[in-house]
Formats: structure tokens, sequence, C-alpha cells
């Protein structure tokens, strides 16, 4: 076995689909780096200064009739049954972050993003779920950081990975060579698990340094512009752990694609049936109500993101037999999410590996 | 079925198979590839795997390399059981299956060294493959540059890397201009030679007449005929036939004349065959004493082409092909053949 995988490990890498997505990695981490640069540049001098002239002026107009703009507020609140306070009086007053354009940094600054997004909704049924909300909230890879946008381009390595397994297999398959292989080795167990194996294992590096690379071009536009943000050892740690994850997503996301590939014996069928599911599964998750814990994307994202969030409708029925309805958080947990997605690649691998054993090569 | 000689002689038997079957499933519906096939190859030498296109040849290859699974039936090489015991005996056999297969954006050395590393090939057995099909100058172009000839000297050096001791080529020269047909026969005769045992499967009969030590022929999936290539021309040519020239002028009178002695008579150009004429001096006879001379009398040699297709001539592939074999080109035509079917070695009468 391991003599097997070696040789289809030195295969994997000697492809030309594998070259061709290394390029492809290094495109994606390229244009991530330019699209970094020309978007995430702090504000320029006369940005701020037309920012604090506006700000001057609203506040010198503020104490002019301030006290009469906060009591027409009161009287409103007041007319709608409300507190001052909910009504949003107290915080009336100018403020100079209101008038600066945002600036985007790279580790998440929840001030900021309080401000542009307000609070965050959360409809949790419990306390448990609600803290579970809360930190998923929280999260480096949530909000409005150059590391959140880092998150979405990590799911194009997982397509790398996939399509790197499935062409693995299928070029084999569909160039005859598979039979030619078999006669130097016919335990097709063997062989096929050779194969997985060397898909897993020789995506590894490509995901690895693909996102190290990602990190690295973002880190150091922001760097460079000096809005790193409150980078500390704890937000490393982080992107250290959801590189694992990734690694991790990428091997088992390769040996499915390897799996799909023999059963399909076409990659355009294998990659299009994951892009099928997986819009399928983005587009029509509300439809499935509580039961999107269980779709693959669902899993995937939880897996990734160290859990995931997602939101359901609770309609019950008043005294006058009209439904309410109210929105209810659920949470899919990275355990829940990986275990998941484990037992997806391990049901189609097992099935491939069945169906591998038994059908005849042409 | 008889025993083959090789087999009797204590060589053993380097492929047997008995009742293998297998059949296809599609839209259309079933279609058989192999019907009980009983076949021996004896250790040793060449042995022809002759037939039709779709007769079976490839998919009974493909069953005994475990490429196909066969419905039923048993099949053995080197008196291992396969496909269930081919992982003891995958060692001793090299093969190449319909046309060459290899990755196409590989060079050659690099397919090679990939298939040498899966069997722990030693070092410099890769360059000694390449050396011995004479492909050392092209051996880091890619496969998907060469001719079909290259591609199939490299698939007879992928076959050598194993150092077999059966090999089984089927169809090796398909597509092959004549010098390559020389080429690949010559060394299929030389790994003979060599002691090894070499199964070729092919539709063009001359070339397998040249170099086969025995023959098995199949027809829809069945073995019809089997055994040394010169006891099956020797009987075809028990019945005895004639090429003989006249003067034109004397044409019609000669027929009329040999038919009267019961001899079956057929214009061929200017030339008339005569089929029954166990003794060509009676047929000169006959004519000289009627006033026609004979300008040139040939007695024909059955060879294994007429054999075949006296074997097979009502053997139809339609309504049998496979998929293996129905992607290839070629071939004889079934027609009726004048030579009789060698009689001692038929399935049925043996």
């Amino acid at each position: 076995m391991s003599r097997l995988l070696r040789v289809e490990l030195r295969r994997l890498w000697a492809r030309q689909v594998t070259r061709w997505a290394c390029v492809g990695v290094l495109a994606l981490v390229a244009l991530s780096g330019a699209a970094t640069y020309l978007s995430a540049p702090p504000p320029s001098d006369q940005e701020v200064t037309a920012a604090e002239e506006a700000f001057a002026a609203d506040q010198e107009q503020w104490e002019k009739d301030g006290e009469q703009q906060l009591a027409d507020c009161e009287a409103a609140a007041e007319a709608e049954g409300l507190t001052a306070e909910d009504w949003g009086c107290g915080d009336m007053a100018p403020r100079i972050e209101w008038y600066l354009p945002p600036t985007q940094t790279f580790v998440p600054d929840e001030a900021q993003d309080a401000m542009l997004y307000g609070d965050p909704d959360v409809n949790a049924p419990d306390d448990a779920t609600r803290a579970a909300v809360a930190e998923i909230q929280a999260s480096v890879w949530s909000g409005w950081s150059g590391l959140a946008s880092l998150d979405d381009l990590a799911v194009l390595l997982l397509l790398v990975a996939l399509v790197v397994g499935v062409s693995f297999v299928t070029a084999e398959i569909n160039s005859g060579s598979l039979g030619m292989w078999l006669t130097f080795e016919p335990r097709r167990q063997r062989v096929y698990w050779s194969k997985a194996v060397a898909a897993a294992l020789g995506t590894v590096p490509l995901v690895l340094v693909g996102f190290a690379l990602l990190v690295g071009a973002s880190y150091a536009v922001y760097a460079s512009y000096g809005t790193l943000g409150d980078l500390t050892g704890a937000v490393w740690l982080e992107v250290a752990a959801f590189t694992g994850r990734l690694v991790a997503a990428g091997a088992v996301l390769a040996a499915l694609g390897v799996a799909l590939g023999a059963l399909l014996k076409h990659a355009a069928a294998a990659v299009g049936l994951v892009g099928v599911v997986a819009w399928a599964c983005v587009a029509f998750a509300y439809s499935f109500g509580e039961a999107q814990r269980w779709l693959p994307t669902t899993a995937l994202s939880a897996w990734l993101q160290g859990g995931y969030v997602f939101t359901t409708e609770r309609c019950t029925p008043d005294a006058d037999g009209v439904f309410e309805c109210v929105p209810v958080d659920h949470v899919v947990t990275t355990a829940q999410g990986g275990l998941a997605v484990a037992a997806l690649a391990v049901v189609v691998t097992l099935l491939a590996v069945l169906v591998f054993r038994r059908r005849d090569v042409g | 079925m008889a025993v083959l000689d090789g087999a009797r002689g204590g060589g053993g038997l380097a492929i047997e198979t008995r009742g293998l079957r297998k059949t296809y499933r599609s839209v259309r519906g079933r279609s058989v590839g192999v019907e009980g096939l009983d076949l021996q190859v004896p250790v040793g030498g060449v042995h022809g795997f002759l037939g039709p296109n779709g007769s079976g040849k490839t998919t009974t290859i493909r069953m005994l390399l475990g490429l196909v699974r066969p419905d039923r039936g048993t099949a053995t090489i080197f008196g291992h059981e396969v496909p269930k015991r081919l992982p003891e005996v995958v060692g001793r056999v090299g093969a190449i299956v319909e046309s060459p297969k290899f990755f196409p954006a590989f060079s050659a050395r690099r397919n090679l060294r990939l298939l040498a590393d899966a069997i722990d090939a030693p070092a410099g057995r890769v360059d000694a493959v390449i050396d011995e099909v004479g492909l050392t100058g092209r051996a880091k172009d890619k496969y998907k540059g060469y001719s079909l000839g290259m591609k199939q000297r490299l698939a007879i050096a992928a076959t050598l890397l194993k150092d077999p001791d059966l090999l089984i080529f089927d169809e090796p020269t398909n597509g092959l201009d004549p010098a390559g047909i020389r080429e690949i026969r010559q060394t299929m005769r030389g790994l003979a030679d060599q002691g090894k045992t070499v199964l070729v499967s092919s539709h063009i009969l001359a070339e397998v007449e040249q170099i086969a030590d025995t023959v098995s022929i199949v027809a829809r999936g069945r073995l019809v005929a089997a055994g040394r290539v010169a006891d099956l021309i020797g009987a075809g040519s028990a019945t005895g036939s004639v090429r003989l020239r006249v003067a034109p002028a004397d044409l019609t009178i000669a027929t009329s004349v040999l038919e009267t002695t019961g001899l079956l008579v057929r214009r061929e150009h200017d030339a008339l065959l005569v089929d029954g004429a166990a003794d060509p001096a009676a047929v000169n006879r006959t004519l000289g004493e009627r006033g026609v001379w004979v300008r040139e009398l040939t007695p024909l040699q059955a060879d294994l082409e007429s054999v075949f297709l006296g074997l097979t001539a009502h053997e139809t592939p339609g309504g049998h092909t496979h998929k293996g074999d129905r992607t290839k080109r070629g071939g004889p035509s079934p027609e009726p053949a004048h030579a009789a079917a060698p009689a001692p070695t038929v399935e049925g009468e043996a």
C-alpha cells in the first residue's frame, strides 16, 4: 500500500491539472492581494478633513438647537408610548466617527462593525444558544475585515482540492490507463485507497500554502496601510485553527472528489453534481427549516468558521387564529459540522469502493 | 475439446478456461460476449487466439486479467484461479489489451517509471526495456506525441518490466505499417524463443500463421477449433484443390471434361479452380487424354485463413458485438471459404 501510495503521490504532483491548480491558487493570491490593495486603503487626508469639517458644522448646529431637537425627540417617543432611550434620543449628539469614512482593518473592529451594522440580532431560544451565537458572531471570521473576506476565498481552495481529486481518477478511467494499472496491481481495493489517500495527502500542501499566501498577502497590504487592527496572539491562534480545519476539509474534499470521480467516471459530471448540490443547498436552505443543520454546505461552514448560525421562523396562532411568527436562531457547532462532512465523505467513499471493486474496466 | 500437445507433453498449461461466460447488459437487452469458452494455452511458444470481430477474444483476455468479471466458469493462469488468485500470479503476466493506454501528458519514461515503482522493479529496468524496444531516443517525449507504432512498442516495454513468463497481446499490430507489423511479429517470436508463453489475439491470420505454434479459433464466444497450426492446415489441405491454366479456347472443354469425372470446377479469371482433386497428376492426365494441354497446374495449400474462414463463415457477429470489440477496425469479412475445416480438432468432433 505504501509503495502504491508513493507512486500515486508522485503521479498526482506530476499531473498538469495539479500544476494548473497551483498556478490558479497563485493567481487567486495575486488577485486577492490586488483587490485588497485597491479596496481597503484608509481614508485620505482630504477625506478626513472633509469629514472633520462636516462634523464641526453639525456640532455647531447641535450646540445651537440641540436642546430643542432633544425635546422634540422625547415628545415623539412619548407619543409612541416609548422611552426616550428606546426612541434613540440619547444618541443624537454628533460624533466624529459618524463622519469619517469607515476603514477596513485586517482584524475585525467591533466598534466599527457595531456602528456599520448595528448590534447583531440574537433570537436564541435559551441562554446556551445565546452564548454560542454571540461567540460565533464575535469570531474574527465575522464582520467587515480582511480576515473575514479570506474566509470566502478559502472555499475556492476547497473547490480546487475537489477538482484535483475528481480529475485524478477520471483522467485515468477515461484514458484507459486504469486498465493497464490493474494489470500491474489487480487488488482493486488497494488501488482505490492508494488513489484516495494520495489525493487527500497531495492536496494538503496546495491548500495549506495557498491559504498561508492569502493570509500573508492580506496581512502585507493592511500592514502597509497601518490598518492591521487589534492583532493579538489570540487572533493568530484563531487563524491557525482555521487553517488546520481548512486543510482537513481540503483533504476530505479531495478524497470525496476521488469517490465521485470513481462513481461517475467523468470529471464534468462529478464537479457539476457538486455544484448543483451546493447551489441547491444555498438557494433553498431556508425551505429545509431546522433540517438545514444537516445540509453539506451548512456543515462545511460550521466546520470552517468554528460554528454556524442559521435562523428559522417559529409560528404560533394567536387568540384570533392568526399566526404570529418569530425568528429563532439555531447553532451548528464545529464538531457537528465536521462530523457531518466526514460522514458524507465516508458514505460516498464506501459506495465508490464497492463500485470500483466490482465494475468492469474497459 | 482436445488437450493441446504442449499440455500433453508435460509442459502444462499457461492458461486454461472452463465454461467461461460473460454477458453484457445494455438498453437493447443482454448480449453474449463469451459463451462457455474452454480454452487451453500450453506453456511456451506462441499461441494464436483467433476469431472474427465480436467473437469474444478481448472479453476473454479481460476476464483473464481481472478487468471484467465472468458470469460463470473458471479460468486459471499457471494453475492459479483468476481473478481470485490473480495477485499471486500477476507478476508473471504482461499484457496489452487492445490499444496501448498510458497517461498522455507523461513521457514514456515517466509512464514506465510509475508502473515499475508499483511493482518494485529493479533500478535500471525502465531504461533497459525502453532500450529493448528501441525507444531510447524518444523516452523523454510525451506519450501523446507518439506514433501508433511507438505506442505499441512502449506497451510492449511495459509488459517486459515484470520479465513475465506469459505475455498477452491483444491485436498488437492494429494500425501499424508493414515494418511495424514485422517488428512486433519478430518481437513476439523472439520472446517465445526465450521460453516465454505468448498469447496473441488477432484477426490478421497471415501474421499469426507465421509465428504461432498453436492456435485457438473462437466464434460467437465459443471455441470452434484448437491445435497446432500445422495440424489445422494439414487437415484443411486433405480435400485437395488445384489451380490450372489452359489455352483460353480450351477453358470450356476443360471444365466439362473435369466435371464429367466428378470434380468441382470454378472459373477464376483465366484459370480454373478444381476442388476434390486428390491427385493433381490425374487431373493433368485426364485433360491430356482429351487433347487439352495444361499450361500451369498448382496444388493449393490450405492456409490458416482458409481454415479460419471455413470454421467461422457461418458465425456472423451481428447481435453479439460487445463494447470491447465494437471499437475495432478492419479484419476479414467472414466470406464462404473453399477449404474444408480441420476435422481432428474441431469442437464436437475431437
